[in-house]
């Protein structure tokens, strides 16, 4: 193994050539352009191919495109890119597409804040495109090397799944820089717990089966099995058609091999002091869990009852970790709060779900140590001046 | 080394600030530790406002930020103003006098002044060297904490260009820090 100070986007490119993904296709975005910089400096080296399109709409179709001629690919984006790819990624979706999209999140909305960090795109990675009857999974690591292994984990899912699925970071990841560990052997990367998947082809008759079934290789163009991998609704044999009937089979299948499956990635989370019934449960993702998991270490050095509850995989939601009467602290970079309704729609009836956000800085240690110990005690939090009881 | 070790270094794009955080970080990389290097900058490359919080620790590392950091290099007098309040008592600001106009005297902790950009006018003709000459002396400040020889053979791993001029400006910081 290897031992670099390298960033958040090194670390992602070599996990996806790791991974086997040998085509990257996308449009430069702070805080996601070294990424691109770096595979097309790795992929010619891998005998794979990197392109720059005109745009993120095409960049994704493009992937989607190399997808189908059987290449692992990737694009990766950040917010004002990933809006660009809803398009495509319901394409992807539809036509079963192995692919891999990474968004780093920046401030939002709109271009915002290019250098700082933002989680604005919560609910945009659950719906990233149009018309719903479909299940999305999404992964967020909190560093540059979980980044690798996740990226790593996108693509052997994706391959089992045949679907687009993204990996949600942020600026802190890509751009900040970090000790990482590169694995240089099979054997390495198994230490490492990275798990890979051949791409395989359908071999036909059938485009899709009727079924929440994994491991259904995807079409390839020109091999003269499956579908048409047009946007309409296919038929099971994979031509296109507009009947209720046949739209029926396609969404159960998009949506059930997802729900159905949830043994595949509902391992991957983090909990910190959740063993005694903490009062209070702090529940985060991406950068933002590195203070919070500092934080509840001090709070409980002063004996709060505090405990922290990372998720890593973000969709589907996992609601089973919510099932415990306690109060809920959802801390976000956003001001809005995303995470924050799916804690409560997921939480007991009897929990209380509060909100604590900030944007485009990482919040404090103080600041949560206050709060923590202002929610034990019953009182309200506010923040910036802004009552934030009613999120 | 202690269990975690927090330097802040901030000032305009251009000055160094982020090269300055990644030598220091390569070097305890070096060393078999722990490093997180966050960078947050505005939309311009050079001019625009940039910092770098870089976190050393023998053990992993879970907060990146640096909130009571243990040194502060200060290179405007925007970025000074903005993070001096952050230095706890045990800790200390490195200010270039070129940069950092005015001084509050009141902060519990030490500051020290390093005429980085003067020197290296003087030494070089160049304020480019200005950087390394910050390097040499954050070396001496992480005397016990960092070996010079790993700082320096960051340092021109890093910047390959001008081996020998960086090498005398990281010897004119290490030495002005007496």
């Amino acid at each position: 193994m290897k031992r670099f100070l390298e960033t958040g986007n090194f670390a992602i490119t070599e996990g996806a050539i790791l991974a086997g993904c040998r085509f990257f296709c996308g449009y430069p975005i702070t805080p996601a352009t070294e990424l691109a910089e770096a595979m097309s400096k790795r992929l010619p080296q891998e005998g794979g191919v990197y392109l720059q399109a005109e745009d993120e709409c095409a960049a994704m179709h493009l992937c989607i495109g190399a997808s189908l001629g059987g290449m692992k690919s990737m694009t990766a984006t950040s917010g004002p890119g990933f809006i660009l790819y809803a398009d495509p990624y319901g394409w992807a979706l539809g036509c079963e597409m192995p692919l891999v999209v990474v968004n780093s999140g920046r401030v939002g909305p709109v271009s915002g804040i290019t250098g700082a960090p933002g989680q604005g795109e919560f609910y945009l990675t659950r719906y990233p495109t149009q018309g719903g009857n479909f299940e999305c999974i999404t992964l967020a690591p909190n560093s540059a090397q979980e980044a690798m292994a996740m990226v790593v984990e996108a693509f052997y899912l994706s391959e089992r799944f045949r679907m687009p699925i993204t990996v949600l970071v942020d600026q802190l990841i890509t751009d900040g820089f970090e000790d990482i560990t590169v694995p240089e052997s099979e054997e390495e990367m198994r230490q490492m717990g990275f798990k890979t998947w051949p791409r395989a082809f359908c071999a036909g008759p059938d485009f899709y089966p009727f079924t929440d079934d994994l491991d259904i290789p995807p079409v390839q163009m020109g091999s003269g099995a499956g579908g048409m991998c047009s946007d309409w609704t296919p038929t099971v044999e994979g031509y296109d058609i507009e009947e209720v009937d046949a739209h029926h089979k396609h969404a159960y299948r998009l949506i059930y091999k997802v729900r159905n499956h949830r043994d595949m990635f509902n391992h991957l989370y983090e909990k910190k002091f959740m063993d005694d019934d903490p009062e209070l449960v702090v529940v985060s993702y991406g950068t933002p869990s590195r203070v919070v998991n500092t934080a509840v270490d001090q709070a409980r050095a002063r004996g709060l009852k505090v405990g922290a509850l990372r998720l890593i995989n973000l969709w589907p939601f996992p609601d089973e970790h919510f099932a415990r009467k306690a109060k809920y602290l959802a801390v976000e970079l956003n001001w809005d709060g995303q995470l924050v309704r799916e804690v409560q729609r997921a939480a007991t009836k009897d929990a209380e779900v509060h909100f604590l956000g900030s944007c485009g800085d990482l919040p404090t240690i103080p600041d949560l140590l206050e709060n923590f110990e202002k929610l034990l005690k019953n009182q309200p939090l506010t923040r910036k001046g802004w009552e934030l009881e009613a999120w | 080394m202690k269990d975690r070790l927090e330097i802040v270094a901030s000032g305009f794009g251009g000055q160094g600030v982020v090269r300055l955080g990644q030598v220091l970080g390569e070097a305890a990389v070096k060393e078999g530790l722990r490093v997180t290097m966050l960078k947050s900058h505005g939309t311009e490359m050079r001019g625009g406002y940039v910092r770098s919080q870089v976190v050393l620790s023998p053990k992993t590392i879970d907060s990146p930020m640096c909130e009571n950091p243990d040194f502060f290099v200060a290179l405007s007098s925007a970025a000074y103003n903005r993070f001096k309040d952050t230095v706890p008592q045990e800790g200390l600001i490195l200010f270039d006098p070129a940069f950092v106009e005015e001084i509050d005297a009141k902060l519990p902790c030490a500051q020290r002044e390093l005429p980085a950009k003067q020197l290296a006018l003087d030494n070089f003709g160049r304020v480019i060297f200005s950087n390394s000459i910050a390097l040499g002396a954050m070396a001496r400040l992480l005397e016990g904490q960092l070996k010079k020889e790993g700082i320096l053979e960051s340092l021109l791993e890093i910047i390959p260009k001008f081996h020998q001029e960086n090498r005398d400006a990281f010897e004119i910081g290490y030495n002005y820090m007496n």
